[in-house]
């Protein structure tokens, strides 16, 4: 936690009463000694990421002949280079598994200020006319989506910002609370969906991501409803503010509510291809190397529209399959959130879960038609190093928070009554033994059923 | 935190909240994509193959066309020449769909070609503007090695395309009997287009899955492929050296008599086989779409008719010596004037008044009165009846293949036309008194030339053509046989007898250089023809020369028909413009080795 936001606390918990309660209890779950009770850390997280990601690199594997052939590269170029990010995901996995989650809490600062830094470079870059919905930093033979750092950043300023509001029980507050969080968001807006007059496309997929993520995390933080909702409003009228003077964004809700003239418009185009791929796809796919749309039909077959090739590829049969991959690993996000042993350790889990669902969803919606095209990737399946590996970052934070369950003392008022309805026979946690030896323990769902 | 009582529950319940609203959209999802994958399936399956599945006609390669090198190389295709070659060059084309930055392409484009690139932005641009425009031509006719650096550029949306385009080594040589072929790759005018089917083969056929530019893909199945067969080479029956100097004869002799155009056939009477042929004006088939007047495309030779002329006493007489009306030794008296349908008939000034005639005078002194006097005998004498009418036009479309195409393998082959012995009542006669010195009907070159051989061959009357063999990809060469249309034309006798009298005529006429008839013979008939005015009439001042004779040793050799049109050399054009030419490609002929002296 930095100083400022220490500041802030201190003239709460001065000025303000109700603060004071929760300052005992805060003490206690801001040391990571006390944690909670420690024991076997989420494996599950781990094996579905992994699912993910080899599925993702099968896909871009499948159809390399028809990237490098685009492109001009060699066959290997693509899963050679997803290989290279996967194993760097692996570094900021364990990395960010093994950084004590206050020091995690802490690193904010530096992460905005580096992240508004490649956020300012990537504007400053001349946008690739291929793709010019995505900002791209640079470095050497290295180029970097500089607005994937920028989610990771936010991510933990967001859930460090909510959970100390939160634990002085400010969170409605206008002052201190809504209007840091409204400048931030107009920054935001500002910086990533950018000026669209200086840009061709401003990255309006990313900043809804943000946006839901920030906004989940303060309807999870307890943010009054009133609040929620006038910022939905607010968010609204921006959104149209937005679409209805570029002639561009005109012509993709228009292309989205007419889809069937589609294919032969540039707006409408690949939302239409991405339609016949997935409908073409049948019941169990064409096969794995028989895509077609791939070959240049489809625009953004690696990346942006992956979803629609994988469904070609392998039918409602495979779809099935991978949303029931995705819905298990949101499952595991929402029970380590659920026994998350601290506000902040819960918010950055519900904001990775925030994050990585809505980008799903929004990606996906888009590929089947439901949704306006945002130009955004599908998390672990879409091409693309740094997405992998700002997700990957994420998901440690998540897997070292599933190290630790909430200590809970049984209370009457709350009608949790823990040793009775816990999976594990009513046994009570030891939070100084490894929960390894305590195979009970591993899937603690006090939670659901603290409202019988 | 969650021992906080009534805050401590909130959050949790909120998790689930989203939770449960995820599950709800994944659920919707899945519906959808159960909607999309397995009830619309069919729908998306065929849209995706009106996409993806391509049919292509593989072009054949179009067969050349050859000619022969020179006397001594005649009927067989060994000694060919090419005149016509297949180039393999490249078409660029975009897919405006795929362009995001029209002036950067144009310009890399132009850089490559030489081209100019806002002509190419400009076709860009527009070819953008239309909605669902997939195709546009950019350049065509690059080079293999402009083309792989285009495609080295690798733009989205930029694509090539393999095409055969014809070249001409021997330059504008015989261009309007070759013809061109055009931008859709269809044979126009000509060999071109008579023998188009021939020359182009038989297209192949791909259907494949492709990728978005069209390339077949390697993993899809179900691709059929049914391979070109090319088209097979043609051999002209055109002697390549001769055809060149008729061509140089041609021009010369157009710019000395300063005629509007100019047409010559040399045929061989004895095959029907074409040896040259030639018109003035002409154009460079390479350039063809440089030419402003279309119908320089035509080969005059063969397809523009006119009123030949005198010329055809020359075929009145050998039709009146084969209905035995008269014979080479009849004389009659020539009154030097015939009052037909109350129009009176009269000869040039130099015909010496009334008089007894010979048949041979009738052709030496191009006496438009013996012409009529022997369509009159034709019917029985003294006057122009039905009965003469009818075996004249008997002669003229049965025997001598007026009034219809000869089959020449020519695009825009014309008919010519020849009156009905009992069209329009009233003045028939006249009509078929002028008939009978080549007014009042047309004919073309290369009719005046058949008709000719049939009369001076001994009868036989043998399509005119082109083609001397052809050659299918696999090397078989199928030589064309002489096509006989009629035998008696005129009986042997008539012909034996018609041979000389054309001598005659010519030797007559004192020609220079003039022919040693000793070692060859040469005959033929001059033509100066009258020009219908369009409404009627004829025009004061401009006439048509024509020749048609021949040239041989023991035998003809070759027919010669000469049409100079419009002359303007002073004189009577026939004399002045038509015969000289035909008397230069009679030396030309002989003093080339292309005829056989006599024994």
């Amino acid at each position: 936690m930095g100083p400022g936001v220490r500041g802030y606390q201190a003239q709460n918990g001065a000025q303000n009463g109700r603060s004071s309660r929760s300052q005992p209890s805060r003490a206690g779950a801001e040391n990571s000694s006390d944690l909670g009770r420690r024991h076997r850390p989420d494996y599950w997280l781990v094996i579905l990421c992994l699912m993910m990601l080899v599925i993702g690199l099968i896909v871009v594997y499948a159809i390399s002949p028809a990237l490098s052939e685009a492109a001009g590269t060699s066959q290997t170029h693509y899963v050679t280079k997803q290989l290279i990010a996967i194993g760097l995901s692996i570094v900021a996995f364990i990395a960010m598994a093994k950084i004590p989650l206050s020091v995690i809490r802490q690193m904010y600062k530096p992460l905005l200020v580096l992240a508004g830094i490649a956020t300012l470079i990537a504007l400053l870059t001349p946008v690739n006319p291929l793709y010019p919905a995505h900002r791209w930093v640079r470095l050497g033979g290295f180029s970097f989506q500089s607005v994937e750092l920028l989610k990771f950043a936010i991510l933990i300023a967001a859930a460090g910002f909510l959970a100390e509001r939160s634990r002085v029980g400010m969170l409605g507050d206008f002052k201190t609370t809504i209007k840091p969080l409204l400048i931030a968001v107009g920054v935001l807006i500002v910086i990533v969906a950018g000026p669209g007059k200086i840009y061709a496309q401003s990255d309006l997929g990313s900043t809804a991501v943000i946006l839901a993520m920030m906004a989940i995390m303060a309807f999870v933080a307890g943010m009054p409803l009133k609040r929620l909702a006038a910022g939905a409003a607010i968010l609204a009228i921006a959104v149209i503010l937005a679409v209805v003077p570029s002639t561009y964004r005109r012509e993709r809700v228009t292309a989205f509510l007419h889809p069937d003239q589609g294919c032969q418009q540039a707006a409408g185009y690949q939302a239409c291809q991405a339609l016949i791929a997935v409908g073409s796809g049948g019941l169990s796919g064409l096969g794995l190397g028989r895509s077609v749309q791939a070959y240049g039909y489809l625009p953004e077959a690696a990346n942006d529209s992956i979803f629609a090739i994988y469904a070609e590829k392998f039918g409602f049969i495979g779809v099935t399959v991978l949303l029931g991959i995705m819905v298990a690993f949101f499952s595991r996000l929402k029970s380590i959130a659920e026994r998350a042993p601290d506000a902040f350790s819960r918010l950055v889990v519900v904001g990775v879960l925030a994050w990585l669902s809505v980008q799903a969803v929004i990606n996906i919606g888009a590929m089947i038609g439901l949704l306006p095209l945002k130009g955004i990737t599908l998390p672990f399946i879409s091409y693309g190093g740094t997405s992998v590996v700002f997700v990957a970052a994420a998901v440690g934070v998540v897997f070292q928070i599933s190290y630790y369950t909430a200590i809970r003392v049984p209370r009457v008022s709350q009608g949790i009554r823990q040793a009775d309805n816990t999976n594990n026979g009513g046994r009570v946690y030891d939070n100084s033994r490894d929960g390894r030896r305590q195979r009970g323990a591993y899937h603690p769902n006090p939670g659901s059923r603290s409202r019988a | 935190m969650f021992d906080e009582g009534r805050n401590a529950a909130q959050p949790i319940t909120r998790v689930r909240i989203w939770y449960a609203v995820l599950i709800c959209i994944m659920a919707l999802f899945l519906v959808r994509l159960f909607y999309l994958q397995v009830i619309r399936y069919e729908h998306y399956k065929n849209s995706a193959l009106s996409d993806q599945l391509k049919q292509y006609e593989i072009p054949s390669s179009r067969g050349r066309i050859l000619a022969h090198s020179g006397p001594g190389n005649d009927g067989s295709s060994a000694g060919a020449i090419p005149i016509v070659l297949n180039q393999k060059l490249y078409l660029v084309y975009a897919d405006p769909l795929y362009i995001k930055d029209a002036a950067k392409v144009a310009s890399d484009v132009a850089r490559i070609t030489g081209g100019n690139a806002s002509d190419y932005q400009k076709t860009l641009d527009a070819a953008m503007r239309v909605k669902g425009n997939r195709y546009a031509i950019l350049v065509k006719k690059v080079s293999e090695d402009q083309k792989q650096k285009i495609v080295a550029l690798k733009y989205p949306g930029l694509g090539t395309q393999q095409q055969e385009y014809r070249t001409y080594p021997q330059g504008a040589m015989a261009a309007q009997l070759l013809g061109f072929v055009n931008d859709a790759g269809k044979g126009s005018y000509g060999i071109e287009e008579a023998l188009d089917t021939q020359l182009k083969g038989t297209p192949g056929e791909l259907k494949a899955i492709t990728d978005v530019h069209g390339v077949p893909l390697a993993a899809s199945t179900g691709n059929t492929l049914k391979p070109a067969q090319s088209g097979k080479d043609v051999v002209l029956t055109v002697d390549l050296p001769m055809q060149k100097r008729l061509e140089q004869i041609l021009a010369d002799a157009a710019k000395t008599t300063k005629s509007e155009s100019a047409s010559a056939v040399i045929m061989d009477p004895n095959t029907g086989a074409i040896k040259a042929m030639a018109n003035v004006p002409t154009y460079d088939p390479a350039k063809y779409y440089e030419v402003e007047d279309g119908s320089v495309f035509n080969n005059a030779a063969v397809s523009h008719p006119i009123e030949v002329g005198s010329s055809m006493k020359a075929l009145t007489t050998a039709a009146a010596l084969d209905d035995g009306v008269v014979t080479p030794a009849t004389t009659y008296y020539d009154p030097s004037h015939w009052k037909v349908d109350g129009f009176n008939i009269t000869n040039i000034e130099e015909d010496g008044g009334a008089g007894n005639r010979t048949i041979a005078d009738i052709l030496n002194l191009s006496l438009n009165t013996g012409a009529i006097w022997e369509l009159m005998q034709m019917g029985g004498g003294g006057s122009i009846n039905h009965k003469g009418r009818s075996v004249w036009y008997d002669y003229m479309v049965n025997h001598y293949g007026f009034g219809k195409p000869t089959g020449i393998e020519q695009g825009y082959e014309a008919s010519g036309y020849v009156p009905g012995p009992d069209d329009n009542g009233a003045g028939i006669d006249l009509t078929y008194a002028n008939t009978s010195f080549g007014q009042a009907m047309t004919a073309t070159p290369v009719q005046m030339a058949a008709a000719m051989s049939a009369v001076v061959n001994g009868g036989t009357y043998y399509q005119p053509r082109l083609v001397d063999a052809t050659v299918d990809a696999s090397g078989k060469t199928t030589a064309e046989a002489p096509k006989v249309v009629r035998h008696g034309v005129v009986s042997t006798k008539v012909s034996q007898e018609i041979v000389p009298i054309l001598q005659y005529v010519i030797d007559k006429h004192n020609v220079t250089p003039a022919f040693d008839q000793s070692r060859y013979s040469v005959g033929g008939k001059t033509g100066t023809a009258q020009i219908a005015k369009t409404g009627g009439g004829y025009l004061d001042n401009d006439f048509n020369g024509t020749y048609l004779g021949f040239v041989g040793g023991d035998t003809p050799q070759y027919v010669i028909a000469v049409f100079m049109t419009k002359p303007k050399n002073g004189g009577y054009a026939g004399t002045a413009a038509a015969q000289p030419v035909f008397v230069n490609i009679g030396h030309m002929l002989i003093n080339n080795s292309y005829v056989k002296a006599k024994n």
